[in-house]
């Protein structure tokens, strides 16, 4: 391979690896965005999902990658295994939503970002307690197609990502456009009292708003599975700490944002990889985190709210 | 008082007393019979990152005991188990405090003539200065790290003098450069790509590659670590590929080790990959799943065992008994356990006390028939066989996928010095 | 008391009874003195090794949670990464005193082995330089490095809001043990650090026994416990619960938000890496993996459960915790393990309960924030409830004795305003908030600042007092400049104020907040908060006086409340607590915005009568005021402010005159109707 082959190959990698985390980052900055607040839980809602959508497809009968499908069963078992997963995970982040997020609802501070560390700990440890530390095989039934072999390869599941991606995205946006639900989500995330007083029911946009949230979360995670052919406990860990710095990178709470950003850093990593070594993405990833949230809050394209007058 | 200072004082009461309980009776102790007992101590990290080997562990180690006991106990002494997690909600996974803990535990425990453990170096460095203050031996099945029982760091890890970390595989010191001889002399390799995946164990096996690979001239093309926190490995495999190497090593555990197969598969499958004893386990067959798998070669700090026929037998009676399959290192932890009964057996008949020290020197003099040939120790603690045994996955339809023992096929022995 | 004979006792009660008659100090001392020796006996109780190291760890866990509980729980700065400053004591340490480096002996070693903080090793060969530093001088330097970077990790965070510093703090914690584990040539990396050196008093060394441990760290404990306290019952722990409950209201009281914060983190992680100094020694090695996020958490959880800010809360929390962990659910897990071979149940022989740790940290912080945010032991006593009596006594008015050395005005060169605003512009965005205002207060005067919602009051106030800095013109107070001076400064200068939509230290008590008041008279820091040194008592002595007298104004509205938080008081009195502390600083001015607002006819007149009794001690008032009765009575001078613009200026009946005024309020047609 050339010099500018692998250039090119790490362009594709970072890519790809952004679009993971721009879908991972979309849920997380919706919440953010509406109710302004960090909610930890989101990548261990991930993780979950995952799980979920590797039960949902070896339920359809599929086993790691022996069983392979093209067509009208390929994309039939793809849809029944993207709603199935969106469904449930929704259905979690509305329960964790009730349960321990909506009684904090007033009160002022950090309380609720430390309730969510909780949830995320208990998600996080009942799925190591039941399930058990090991990496499963995760059954996918697309056919393995690649374009280019010695030199650039470009494969089937990097394009899948983009197109779940950019799907997502863009219904997420018109939704929160277009919609009346998408209105009151706006006039939410703007003022709570006044859009309260305007007959909006915060209440039930807040839950909606975990629901869509909780389900991007779950489409990554089997986007996630397809993508690697692995599921296991931890992969909430790292992935959500760079779905983090993408959506603070983009702009926290801006949806479009989410998505550049997690290209960006999809970028940082493959390329500071390759220019520089693999051992150090993360301390530069950090660093990307901790400079974007002191000199730029807002981020790239995010509303400025950070700070105190 | 106020009703809050009230409910404080009852609590602190309550809490003293029921902390003094537990903490006096000290959990339950195992039903005295009117037999005489010795007691084993087992140190494993059951919980975290490290759980599913350490509970395999555990299980070779039980077995051995189990069977001794079944057979009337050892000198007429019945065995019981002390099993401690030197693992930690907040290390995730084996923490060295938590170990120090339980060497103490030990220590201080009478009947506690000789301990199993721990699985990884950190917590051996812990142990060992604990354990030699109070002349208990341990026998480690998979520590690998050389240094504790460096006699240049006797002094740290062995203040008393004595030997007491013995292990029942052989070190990275060896582990590391005899593949790298391996590699070159019988794979042809010329330049080599090597990643760590930055665990304490990882690296220290693959710096000793590293360095044999040098001085045997062998090209280093890199040398990086990957994050077994992370999921993608794509950037570090392509700048690999990019460079062409004949081979990438791994040094390194499951956790990265997994994912580092499955994705070079994708990336780079024609590529030679190799590793330590890290990569040897079911969980390269099952996570991996083939045609991923095939072709990675994993050595054993130990002689090969799995052609033997009594390891068939064995294998089976394991996977029977714990719904598991075996790895590598339940076999040395079952041989660490077999030593210990015979050490246990000689003291009683030579009418010596059956108590810690006697033990130790037992061990220390051992030569005992195991699973994995005959087993000594030098005077440092390490074992005597320092044969590094060479391993292929070649996918064998006829049994479970997860099968170590089918589908790692023996090729032969990792030469300790190179060729030329 | 019951008198015997009208009822039986129980026997808890009769037991019960001769503590209760102690004094609730000499119940604490009690409760204390018994822990202690319980503390000191324990190891010669339970003899048991390891139990005696498990509970070292916890020492070390408990002052962890000391540490934190000040960045934490005082002054409400939610730190994630706390866990870096334990992992850079413990490396301090371990890398001064451990095999990591041994460079070739040479005599440019000399002078460090005649100090005793390197030997000169010679033997298997080798003949090196083995670094050895003592235990005890590292600890001390150790805290001094932790703290060090106490301040370069905080330094980034001093303007963000709480989640986000939460963050950043969280995004340093990652970064140190990476740092660490990728610095192979000076922590040994992964492979964690060999022989560090056991500590060793009068020459004898403590080895691997864990009773020196131990007994060293219940030492600590005491020691950081009795810092922490002193430091929460002082001058700095007040600023510090200031900036906690308010920022903005603290720095308009004339604290240096940034030098309490800093100081914060660094308090914080001096005591993290003095422990971790402490544990380093104790495991005689150190590796990257013991300093991960999970153990920041772990302390967080620890804070939580006890109550953030309550120094013994915390204490409790840490041990309960420890103990938790390295004795009752092991323990459990063996009781669970009997039962289920005696009942023939399977999954209870096998089940270990250590695993469901971490399970039960995050149920714990779940089920603390949601149903018991204050922690097992409250950091705020609850206070006793009023006597019927103060509760319905009637109203008085203050007395007015309180000296507050304004400057008097024949000391004044005639024609020196007291405050003048020059040309003063400001906008925010596309919007001018404020236009090229003019207007001199005069010193001992009234000015009223009137104007419709939204013509700049409260932002020309915030001009005036420091909080926004002025695009252009000049602020002066007494002819000196004072155009953008940050408030903190702004309040020694000599003007003081009150907030429209009232900015009090709701969870500190009315004495507490006054005492904050007078922040910037005083100088106590936090080395004098330790030692009680004479200057400190003084002070002490001081500001309480001085704040009695303050509460003195106000009758007997807040006197019977003083140890009552302030977000238990009624609406009126929270008003005037605020007026109450503005005082405190001994202002030469004092800006009310809004100070009468919600309060009924009767409590306006009142406040009014206070106010002018405030004007014959000497004080300049200036108040923006919407009632118009009150504005009447009370102003020598009104300005009138619209859009921005000072539309007019003059006595009331000057001002109501004018059809500007009227357009103002009324709108144009109704003006001219």
């Amino acid at each position: 391979m050339t010099f500018g082959d692998v250039l090119i190959q790490q362009v594709i990698n970072g890519v790809s690896l952004g679009a993971i985390y721009s879908l991972l980052a979309l849920g997380f900055t919706m919440v953010y965005g509406i109710i302004e607040l960090i909610n930890f839980a989101h990548f261990n809602v991930f993780m979950v999902g995952s799980f979920l959508a590797m039960y949902i497809l070896e339920a359809l009968g599929l086993n790691g990658q022996n069983v392979i499908l093209t067509g009208f069963p390929l994309v039939g078992v793809l849809a029944v295994a993207l709603v199935g997963t969106m469904l449930l995970s929704g259905a979690l982040g509305v329960l964790i939503e009730r349960t321990a997020l909506r009684p904090l609802r007033g009160v002022p501070g950090t309380a609720a970002m430390i309730t969510t560390i909780g949830v995320s700990y208990i998600l996080f440890n009942l799925v190591l307690l039941t399930i058990g530390a090991d990496a499963f095989n995760f059954p996918n039934p697309m056919p393995k197609v690649r374009w280019g072999e010695a030199g650039v390869v470009l494969q089937l599941r990097e394009v899948l990502v983009w197109i779940v991606a950019f799907l997502l995205m863009a219904g997420l946006n018109y939704f929160v456009r277009h919609t009346k639900m998408g209105k009151a989500m706006q006039a939410t995330a703007q003022d709570q009292e006044a859009a309260r007083m305007m007959g909006v029911e915060v209440d039930r946009v807040v839950m909606i708003t975990f629901f869509l949230g909780s389900a991007l979360a779950g489409a990554a995670g089997l986007v996630f599975g397809l993508y690697y052919n692995y599921t296991n406990f931890a992969i909430g860990y790292t992935a959500g700490l760079r779905a983090f710095t993408a959506a603070v990178l983009g702009g926290i709470g801006n949806i479009p944002g989410a998505m550049i950003g997690g290209v960006i850093i999809g970028l940082i990593e493959s390329l500071g990889g390759q220019l520089l070594e693999v051992r150090w993405t993360d301390v530069i990833i950090f660093s990307v985190l901790v400079l974007v949230l002191v000199f730029r809050p807002s981020g790239l394209f995010g509303r400025a709210a950070v700070t105190k007058s | 008082m106020t009703s809050i200072r009230r409910r404080l004082l009852l609590a602190t009461a309550l809490g003293a007393g029921v902390s003094l309980a537990i903490a006096g009776l000290g959990g339950p102790t195992p039903a005295q019979g009117a037999e005489k007992s010795v007691t084993i101590g087992i140190d494993l990290p059951l919980t975290g990152a490290d759980a599913e080997g350490a509970t395999r562990i555990k299980y070779g180690a039980e077995m051995a005991i189990d069977e001794a006991n079944a057979k009337g106990g050892v000198a007429g002494y019945k065995l019981d188990m002390m099993t401690l997690n030197d693992a930690t909600a907040s290390a995730g996974q084996y923490d060295p405090a938590q170990a120090a803990t339980n060497a103490k535990k030990f220590v201080s425990d009478p009947n506690v003539v000789a301990a199993i453990g721990p699985e990884m170096s950190g917590a051996g460095k812990a142990m060992a200065p604990i354990l030699s203050a109070g002349d208990l031996a341990i026998i480690t099945p998979s520590s690998t790290n050389p240094d504790i029982t460096d006699p240049k760091f006797a002094g740290q890890f062995r203040p008393a003098g004595k030997a007491i970390y013995f292990r029942t595989v052989t070190t990275d010191a060896y582990q590391g450069p005899n593949m790298a001889n391996y590699m070159r002399d019988t794979l042809k390799m010329k330049s080599v790509y090597i990643l760590d995946d930055s665990g304490a164990y990882g690296v220290g096996i693959a710096n000793a590659y590293e360095g044999q690979a040098k001085k045997i001239g062998v090209k280093v093309l890199g040398h990086d670590q990957l994050n077994p926190k992370e999921a993608d490995y794509t950037t570090a495999l392509t700048k690999i590929k990019a460079l062409n190497p004949d081979a990438v090593y791994y040094g390194g555990v499951a956790g990265a080790g997994v994912k580092f197969v499955k994705q070079s598969y994708d990336v780079m499958p024609k590529t030679i990959k190799a590793g330590g004893d890290g990569v040897f386990g079911p969980e390269y067959l099952s996570a991996v799943g083939f045609p991923a798998a095939e072709g990675l070669y994993a050595t054993n700090a130990s002689p090969h065992v799995t052609e033997d026929p009594a390891a068939q037998e064995w294998v089976k009676r394991y996977s029977e008994r714990y719904k598991v399959q075996p790895d590598d290192y339940a076999i040395t932890a079952y041989d660490a356990a077999l030593v210990i009964i015979d050490s246990i057996k000689r003291v009683a008949a030579s009418g010596k006390p059956v108590n810690h020290s006697n033990v130790r020197d037992a061990i220390q003099s051992a030569k005992v028939k195991t699973l994995q040939g005959e087993v000594s120790f030098d005077e440092n603690g390490d074992i005597n066989s320092r044969v590094v045994s060479v391993f292929q996955i070649k996918h064998n339809p006829k049994y479970p996928v997860d099968d170590i023992i089918h589908q790692y096929k023996y090729i032969g022995v990792a030469p300790q010095s190179p060729a030329s | 008391m019951v008198s015997p004979g009208t009822r039986t006792w129980s026997i808890g009660e009769a037991l019960a009874a001769p503590f209760r008659r102690l004094s609730s100090d000499q119940q604490r001392w009690l409760i204390l003195t018994l822990l202690a020796i319980a503390a000191v006996v324990f190891p010669l109780i339970d003899r048991n090794e390891g139990d005696i190291d498990a509970a070292a760890n916890a020492t070390a866990f408990a002052v962890l949670a000391l540490g934190l509980n000040i960045v934490v729980g005082l002054a409400g700065l939610l730190d994630l990464g706390y866990a870096a400053f334990f992992a850079i004591g413990a490396y301090f340490y371990g890398v001064t005193s451990s095999w990591q480096f041994h460079p070739e002996w040479s005599s440019f070693w000399e002078p460090f082995r005649w100090l005793g903080v390197v030997v000169h090793y010679h033997a298997n060969g080798e003949d090196v330089v083995h670094f050895t530093l003592s235990f005890w001088i590292a600890m001390p330097l150790a805290a001094l490095v932790a703290a060090f970077f106490g301040v370069l990790f905080g330094a980034p965070t001093l303007r963000l809001r709480g989640d986000y510093l939460a963050i950043v703090t969280l995004g340093f914690g990652e970064i140190v043990p990476i740092v660490v584990r990728n610095w192979p040539t000076l922590t040994n990396g992964a492979m964690g650090l060999n022989g560090v050196q056991a500590p060793s008093l009068f020459g004898y060394s403590f080895g691997v026994t864990s009773s020196p441990y131990y007994y060293l760290g219940v030492g600590l404990i005491a020691l950081l416990i009795f810092v922490s306290s002193r430091l929460k019952d002082s001058r700095v722990g007040r600023a510090w619960m200031a900036i906690r409950e308010d920022e903005i209201a603290a720095g308009a009281m004339g604290v240096n938000r940034v030098k309490l914060k800093l100081l914060a983190f660094a308090v914080g992680a001096g005591f993290a890496g003095a422990t971790g100094t402490f544990y380093v020694a104790k495991l005689q090695t150190a590796t990257p993996d013991m300093f991960m996020f999970p153990v920041s958490v772990m302390i967080l959880v620890m804070i939580v459960l006890g109550g953030m800010g309550s120094v013994y809360g915390v204490v409790l929390a840490a041990v309960i915790l420890q103990l938790l962990q390295s004795w009752f659910l092991q323990d459990l897990s063996g009781w669970m393990h009997v039962l289920g071979r005696a009942v023939g149940n399977e999954w209870m022989q096998q089940i270990d309960l250590t695993q469901s740790i971490e399970l039960i940290f995050g149920i714990i912080l779940v089920l603390m924030m949601l149903y018991r945010r204050q922690g097992l032991i409250p950091a705020t006593r609850a206070t006793r409830a009023l006597t019927l009596e103060q509760q319905t006594a009637l109203p008085s008015r203050g007395t007015i004795d309180v000296d507050l050395r304004v400057v008097a005005p024949s000391e004044l060169k005639p024609g020196t305003a007291m405050l003048e605003v020059e040309k003063l512009v400001k906008a925010f965005g596309g919007i001018t908030a404020v236009k090229e205002v003019d207007l001199r207060v005069e010193p001992g005067s009234i000015v009223a600042l009137i104007g419709p919602n939204g013509s700049g009051k409260t932002t020309l106030f915030n001009l005036i007092t420091g909080m926004n800095a002025p695009d252009r013109g000049r602020i002066s107070l007494l002819g000196e400049d004072i155009t953008g001076v940050p408030s903190h400064l702004i309040v020694e200068r000599g003007i003081a104020r009150t907030f429209q939509n009232l900015r009090l230290f709701n969870n500190m008590t009315v004495l507490e907040n006054i005492l904050v008041g007078q922040h910037s008279r005083t100088k106590t820091g936090a080395v004098g908060a330790v030692l009680h040194t004479q200057t400190m008592l003084a002070e002490e002595r001081e500001t309480r006086e001085h704040a009695l007298e303050i509460v003195g104004i106000f009758g007997n509205r807040l006197m019977p409340r003083l140890n009552q938080v302030a977000k238990e008081l009624s609406y009126a009195n929270r008003r005037r607590l605020e007026i109450a502390r503005a005082l405190a600083s001994r202002p030469k001015i004092l800006l009310l915005d809004e100070p009468t607002a919600g309060m009924n006819p009767a409590e306006t007149l009142e406040l009014a009568e206070q106010i002018k009794s405030l004007r014959r001690m000497g004080l300049t008032v200036f108040l923006i005021e919407h009632k118009l009765n009150v504005v009447n009575e009370l102003a020598d001078k009104i300005l009138v402010l619209d859009h921005g613009e000072k539309i007019a200026e003059g006595t009331a009946e000057q001002v109501h005159a004018k059809p500007e005024v009227l357009e103002a309020y009324l709108g144009r047609k109704v003006a001219h109707a």
